[in-house]
């Protein structure tokens, strides 16, 4: 079986569950033996994904894994410049542009090595754009930005042209898209090719924006799910959503919960810093979605009735100057730490030393990232409203808007110990049963189901829609 | 000449209302009236009084030959009292037939038999006993514990009261290849021990739905076939379970209702048999064999221990805080009673499988850790000095 993934990767400075998820469900379905050609638009950088390496050659590089029957399996990766992020509305597009250095480039024969090219120069021809925040160069090029600033959409389109480019006549079984970006692409591919589709959802722009959800992008994921042989959603929670705010009916959804990395933890961080006794974290993208602010003000209601305690938000996001803001209003700044966004070393300790893990999201599709602080035996508190929390029982759950009760969990939490202890033993062994290989169980049973129903209606010559 | 004691257990808690931990020091509202009132309304209408009459016909039918035995806790009449006093009325009409038998427990259905507190247990049993007499004009002879809860060194703490007999859990291995059909005595031989027989009593309590043939629900002739089958000669079987099993956890039809008369009525079609009081198959047991229980046991879980109530660290820590001396030098005395009851600490227990099905099918909260956290504040809350201290009210 051999299936084009358009999905994201987990490049350094352009993270969340989403590029986690893809790696995760990639590498465990490439041990069951699928043959995986994964499409990733990249922003030219450091970025370090262990599973997948990177070659000389011009715009791919592949991996050989093992099956568990020690076959050989080709994952494939593709990596196609663009300047795109899947948590991104038009405004956070054009606020990235403006904040990061554009330079234009050519594609070199050494992918990680941009070469600076004449501006003008690469614009007629009209080039991909690569980014490198870490570039040496201060300046931002106005006619660069000029061009970004077309906007988010033509971005994507032109993504979408250049997967039609590369793709069309390429030999796969059905194609696997994740999330509203990459839907056009596999949509006008799967039309190009008459291979099925399937439109994996990690995350609804509903989810991510609220009541000032942007319609275009709304319009094109319900396009993506309408177009799709088959949807797949990271949470019951997530499928409802779907179904209510897109009008796909039930039986087209199916649900695959993501997994986790199991991880042996090995070294005790608390030891080797001056750490407050009581630390409570809150790790993710500080966005509304993942309700920062509520984090912020139930930390206000704890902090009178418990002594020398810290509050981490680590992430960064739009709505971190204005929940730092909201900290200094409440006069409990002192009280918190804003580490910004945080990966490898400092993400292991930050885990590791916190007694407790916070995501009071106001609309979680999954929370992978509880299942990361499980794994580092660090007991959680969740929103009612995530997908994760129908998968671990033994968690402290509340609705995201009750601050009082969450503060009440946290409070009697850091209290107790004993509360603490079962709730991090009895988690740990619900986490043991969800690992990626059974995640990517579930998928290949979707992909079957796709492929014979293709193969049926290939006989009997029936319309797809 | 075979005969079946039956005991049915009658008890409702005074369950916690979410208490915040903010209302610690600053309201005294403990109790879940609503939810505590409701429960006790429905149970009443659905099991007490329907199976009590039902139960009442089969004592006049068979006069002298069906007796049976209750025990009903203190917390339980109470709130009879307040919110259910037709089924209060149904007990005082089976307790005066003279066929049934009320045995003696904690006020409080509590765990105090796990601590060191003797003084303490003594005195929760003797108001039981009391109230027992005050109610029903019947003082109790025979004990049962909370849960059945039992070991050696518990029956030293009720032989000090004068009672003659205790039931305790038919354990397999404790056994061994002995009969679970015959009156024992303990390990110093100063009480009977009445063994429950668990597979009879768990096919009523747990398996009317699908305990007969080929897995159809289980009729009266079914158990009685049951009964009749590993019966010998002078054997009495003890059935013993949860009067709510009847109408309540059991729900529909009217055959359940009447399950135990007509099963009566079935048994006591044959002369050799009758159904008797635990006193009165304590003074027919001819031989009486020692049964040693050397670590703490009950009817609970599949374990049958006392981890369903001590058996994580959150339960362990809340029981450690409740018998404190600090805590109790801090807490309204009859406050502290009320928060003795063994429910409070079954509905934290986390176990997962069947166990945990049937811990989650009687807690009040949406899982454990809440159980545990309400249960926490409401110690804090009444250990707190604090100008606001109003009597606690439950009815």
């Amino acid at each position: 079986m051999k299936v084009l993934m358009l999905g994201w990767e987990y490049p350094p400075h352009i993270s969340g569950g989403l590029g986690t998820a893809c790696a995760g469900l990639t590498a465990a379905l490439a041990e069951k033996g699928v043959d995986i050609h994964f499409v990733v638009p990249k922003v030219i950088g450091d970025e370090v994904t262990p599973h997948m390496a990177f070659t000389d050659a011009l715009g791919s590089a592949s991996d050989v894994a093992k099956t568990a029957d020690n076959e050989s399996v080709k994952t494939e990766v593709t990596r196609l410049p663009a300047f795109l992020n899947p948590y991104w509305n038009q405004k956070q597009f054009a606020a990235a542009v403006a904040s990061s250095q554009v330079r234009s480039s050519r594609l070199s024969s050494k992918i990680g090595v941009p070469e600076v090219d004449a501006v003008s120069q690469a614009l007629e021809d009209g080039e991909v754009y690569g980014v490198s925040p870490f570039g040496d160069s201060n300046e931002c090029n106005q006619t660069d930005r000029h061009n970004l600033a077309r906007g988010l959409f033509s971005e994507v389109e032109r993504f979408t042209s250049d997967i039609l480019a590369r793709f069309s006549s390429e030999d796969f079984d059905l194609i696997h898209a994740h999330d509203w970006m990459t839907f056009p692409a596999a949509v006008a591919l799967s039309h190009t090719t008459g291979r099925p589709m399937i439109a994996h959802v990690h995350s609804l722009e509903h989810d991510r924006s609220g009541l000032f959800y942007d319609r275009e992008i709304d319009a094109i994921e319900r396009f993506g799910l309408r177009s799709a042989t088959k949807v797949v959603a990271v949470s019951h929670y997530t499928k409802r959503s779907i179904e209510r705010n897109h009008l796909i009916s039930g039986d087209r959804v199916e649900v695959v919960h993501n997994g986790v990395y199991p991880r042996q933890v090995i070294s005790d961080y608390r030891q080797r810093k001056t750490w407050p006794q009581h630390i409570v974290l809150f790790l993710g993208r500080v966005t509304f979605q993942k309700g920062p602010d509520y984090f912020i003000e139930v930390a206000s209601k704890v902090i009178p009735h418990v002594r020398d305690i810290l509050f981490v938000l680590a992430g960064s996001g739009d709505m971190l100057p204005e929940v730092q803001e909201q900290a200094r209003a409440l006069s409990i700044d002192q009280h918190f730490l804003f580490p910004g966004f945080v990966q490898g070393d400092e993400l292991e300790e930050l885990f590791s030393v916190a007694d407790l893990y916070v995501m009071p999201s106001v609309s979680e599709p999954f929370g992978i990232a509880a299942l990361e602080a499980i794994s580092f035996n660090t007991p959680t508190i969740l929103s009612k409203q995530s997908g994760v929390s129908e998968v671990i029982q033994h968690a402290l759950k509340v609705d995201f808007w009750d601050t009082d009760r969450m503060a009440d969990l946290i409070i009697n939490s850091l209290a107790h110990p004993e509360l603490r202890q079962e709730l991090i033993e009895n988690a740990r062994l619900e986490l043991s049963k969800l690992h990626w290989g059974a995640a990517a169980d579930s998928m290949l049973a979707v992909y079957r189901e796709v492929l014979s129903a293709q193969a049926r209606e290939a006989l009997s010559g029936a319309s797809c829609y | 000449m075979p005969s079946v004691c039956l005991y049915f257990q009658v008890h409702q808690p005074y369950r916690l209302r979410p208490f915040s931990f903010f209302e610690a020091g600053r309201s005294s509202n403990y109790f879940d009236k609503r939810l505590n009132s409701e429960i006790i309304s429905r149970v009443a209408k659905k099991c007490y009084q329907p199976t009590g009459q039902s139960l009442l016909r089969a004592i006049r039918k068979h006069p002298g030959r069906f007796n049976l035995s209750f025990s009903i806790s203190g917390t339980a009449i109470e709130q009879m009292r307040a919110w259910a006093p037709e089924a209060l009325d149904t007990f005082r009409d089976l307790a005066a037939t003279g066929q049934v038998e009320l045995l003696a427990e904690t006020y409080y259905h509590s765990l105090v038999s796990l601590t060191e507190d003797t003084a303490e247990f003594h005195k929760q049993v003797r108001d039981h006993i009391d109230l027992m007499a005050c109610e029903f004009g019947i003082t109790p002879r025979v004990f049962r514990n909370t849960e059945l809860i039992y070991s050696d060194s518990i029956a030293t703490k009720i032989s000090e009261l004068g009672l003659q007999g205790i039931f305790v859990e038919g354990i397999p291995e404790i056994l061994g290849a002995r009969t679970p059909h015959a009156v024992y005595r303990n390990y110093g031989d100063t009480l009977s021990l009445l063994p429950r027989n668990a597979e009879l009593s768990d096919l009523l309590g747990f398996k009317l739905r699908n305990g007969g043939p080929n897995n159809s629900a289980l009729k009266p002739d079914d158990f009685v076939r049951r009964i009749k089958e590993v019966a010998k000669s002078d054997d009495t079987i003890f059935i013993a379970l949860d009067f709510e099993t009847f109408g309540e956890h059991h729900q529909g039809d009217v055959g359940i209702v009447n399950f135990i008369e007509q099963a009566a009525d079935l048994l006591l079609a044959d002369s050799d048999w009758s159904f008797v009081t635990p006193s009165q198959a304590i003074a027919s047991a001819s031989s009486r064999d020692e049964l040693s229980f050397p670590t703490v046991r009950s009817w609970a879980d599949e374990a049958r221990d006392i981890t369903p109530w001590r058996g994580n660290e959150m339960q362990k820590a809340a029981l450690k805080r409740l018998y404190s001396d600090e805590f109790r030098s801090l807490c309204d005395e009859d406050l502290w009673r009320y928060l003795q009851t063994s429910d409070h600490f079954y509905y934290m227990s986390n176990k997962g499988g069947p166990d945990g099905e049937v811990h989650s099918y009687f807690r009040p909260y949406e899982s454990p850790y809440d159980a545990f956290i309400c249960y926490m504040n409401v110690l804090r809350g009444a250990s707190a000095v604090s100008l606001l201290q109003q009597p606690r009210s439950l009815a």
